[in-house]
């Protein structure tokens, strides 16, 4: 690498998705998304790292996007905190079948799933994916203890459950204060954060509508905050609303002016989900070679977010869009 | 229970619902008005969200992702869904939403799970062998911190255990005495297990899971056979209750949420959805077709909630 870039003192943070996961995301980094399960989370990051192809990443999030079973599935993480995926659908349906297809054959690498079950026989060299097994809250405590600078967070979650017993990251003790047992969670080693927003300056003030998730920590947890705009506003438009600046321009490195970038999945007063494309992805992904095929045309075969959008088609997105509007509009 | 007779009515009225139908709408009268109740994903939701909309109008209903006191006009792909933030008394975050059930501000819960033992202790994350299901999520922290917690789901053999695999969720841990008490854990257990073959209790003495309430058309020979599947001498409850058949009201409410079908309709593949992209209209009309059926349904409901 070269030298470091003061990223948070620049003035204006604009640019470009490709510019902002390469110059963030390398081999080994750890990174979240914004948002939470499947909604405001910045899917086109987990298209645009499989492009780029960086190794050997961690990923951490509370409840878990279908989105990174694609890098999964290419084999770029290695490490997976997670609290929950969507994982048993409805009707037999597998939600994130490349983790079940690193169970069950050890393709593209085993798996460790939260120390209590791996890929059995395994006999290639890959190393395994980690797989660590926490609750929600105790992952938001991460990001919490994180963005506050201190090594843990007390929490009452989880005790007499297998989930400490197999996590030994998750200390036990007596609190010291009134001798009652308490767990504690350790902070998060993040890098970098994707938040998408419906608004943002060009300064990098991070404004959201709707739940906020676990963004506010997220943004102070990480070392690197890259906001994805679904709008760029003016600093006067911050102005009028200043309760919804969840991330404030101090935090974050950069600005990406970028539309639908959590599609296939919604964003609060902006669009709504895209079920046919998640489906598609679903039912295609139950097979490693019709996977690849999905893959190549969804995302290899789409240099950029725009891309991706134009293949799903425009007319269908101005509908998504109107959908949404029917629940709620962002406010000027 | 002794002179209990089922009718050719009965039977009728066991055809007529699917199992959602026998789960939820008999769960949503679990949740009472008033109460600030926590959904789950899924069914669980819409357990909650026919409560609201039939005799809970009080409820506040709240969503891990940080949405409180919305309406639930229509149903949830996932809690943080765009629709939870419509009509909502308050849109904050996570971690606000798992501090203000720690601190004990939600009275009630609703959550499915995978495997349960005779003391309410409940695994969702892993299954032996070589089975990942979808995890705890919020579930851990809910069934640790939340006053009470009601599960749902589908009644299958498979998830009464003599030990569960993996436990995610805390029920009354090894069922002695203040068990949940000693290992700090602040909410008050579970209380109930509802399934489309009756609602399982815990007895508040020594927290064994009984079966307490049976639909119309379940006669002995059916209670033997569920007694019998699960792996601990299950006991009957003396007074055994007989649970009303899903209502009218019920049924709308279910119908008003769920304009796709996606709950109604339990195989995925059966599904209109799905079926337009087997039928390959992968295309506009599709897309329109769904879309406009929504707002529809968004439209009435707004009309009914407000």
């Amino acid at each position: 690498m070269a030298e470091e870039v003061d990223h948070k003192h620049k003035l204006y943070k604009l640019m470009s998705e490709q510019e902002a996961v390469s110059t963030f995301v390398h081999d080994g980094t750890s990174f979240t998304v914004g948002g939470f399960l499947i909604n405001r989370e910045s899917d086109c990051v987990f298209r645009e790292i499989a492009r780029q192809g960086q190794k050997d990443l961690k990923f951490i999030e509370e409840s878990a996007s279908p989105g990174v079973d694609m890098l999964i599935g290419t084999g770029q993480v290695v490490k997976f905190d997670t609290a929950y995926i969507m994982h048993r659908q409805v009707g037999g349906i597998v939600g994130m079948p490349n983790i079940e297809r690193c169970l069950k054959e050890g393709n593209p690498r085993p798996v460790n799933m939260g120390g209590f079950m791996s890929t059995p026989d395994y006999k290639g060299n890959e190393q395994p994916l980690e797989i660590v097994d926490w609750t929600n809250f105790q992952v938001a405590l991460r990001f919490v203890a994180a963005a506050m600078n201190v090594p843990f967070m007390p929490n009452r979650s989880s005790f007499g459950t297998d989930v400490p017993k197999y996590n030994k990251q998750i200390k036990f003790m007596k609190d010291p204060y009134t001798d009652q047992p308490i767990h504690l969670i350790p902070r998060c080693d993040l890098d970098v954060a994707f938040i998408t927003v419906q608004k943002a300056d060009r300064r990098g003030n991070g404004q959201v509508w709707g739940y906020e998730g676990c963004d506010v920590w997220k943004a102070r947890a990480a070392k690197h905050v890259v906001l994805f705009a679904e709008k760029i506003v003016s600093t006067e438009e911050i102005y009028r609303h200043p309760a919804h600046t969840i991330i404030p321009a101090y935090c974050t490195d950069a600005v990406v002016y970028l539309p639908f970038s959590s599609l296939p999945f919604p964003v609060y007063g902006c669009h709504s989900s895209d079920g046919f494309i998640t489906m598609d992805m679903l039912l295609s992904s139950q097979t490693r070679d019709s996977w690849k095929m999905w893959m190549d045309n969804w995302v290899f075969g789409c240099k950029n977010n725009a891309e991706f959008c134009g293949k799903i088609g425009w007319e269908v997105l101005e509908r998504s869009v109107k959908s949404a509007h029917v629940l709620a509009t962002i406010p000027d | 229970m002794a002179d209990r007779k089922v009718t050719p009515e009965m039977m009728a009225e066991k055809e007529k619902w699917n199992q959602i139908y026998k789960v939820c709408c008999v769960a949503s009268r679990e949740f009472k008005d008033r109460n600030c109740v926590f959904g789950g994903v899924g069914i669980s939701f819409l357990a909650v969200a026919i409560a609201k909309q039939v005799h809970a109008p009080n409820m506040i209903l709240v969503a891990e992702a940080g949405y409180v006191g919305f309406t639930g006009v229509t149903s949830m792909g996932s809690p943080a869904d765009n629709a939870g933030g419509f009509m909502a008394m308050c849109h904050q975050g996570l971690f606000d939403m798992f501090r203000d059930q720690q601190a004990g501000f939600m009275d009630q819960a609703c959550l499915g799970l995978a495997q349960i033992d005779k003391f309410g202790n409940v695994g969702v994350s892993y299954v032996n062998p070589l089975i990942r299901m979808n995890g705890s999520g919020g579930g851990g922290d809910i069934s640790s911190s939340a006053k009470s917690v009601t599960y749902v789901g589908e009644y299958n053999p498979r998830q009464f255990q003599a030990k569960v695999d993996y436990i995610t969720n805390p029920g009354f841990l090894d069922g002695s005495k203040n068990a949940r008490q000693k290992a700090g854990l602040v909410g008050e257990g579970p209380s109930a297990f509802v399934t489309d073959r009756g609602i399982f209790r815990f007895d508040p003495e020594t927290h064994e899971m009984y079966l307490s309430d049976v639909f119309p058309w379940q006669d002995d020979k059916e209670i033997a056979e569920i007694v019998d599947a699960a792996p601990w001498d299950m006991k009957v409850a003396k007074d055994l209750k007989i649970i009303a058949p899903p209502s009218e009201d019920e049924a709308n409410a279910v119908a008003m949420m769920d304009p796709l079908q996606g709950y109604r309709i339990t195989q995925f593949m059966e599904r209109p959805s799905a079926k337009y992209i087997l039928m390959g209209r992968h295309d506009l009309i599709a897309y329109n077709y769904n879309a406009i059926l929504v707002e529809e349904s968004l439209r009435n409901n707004m009309k009914v909630m407000i």
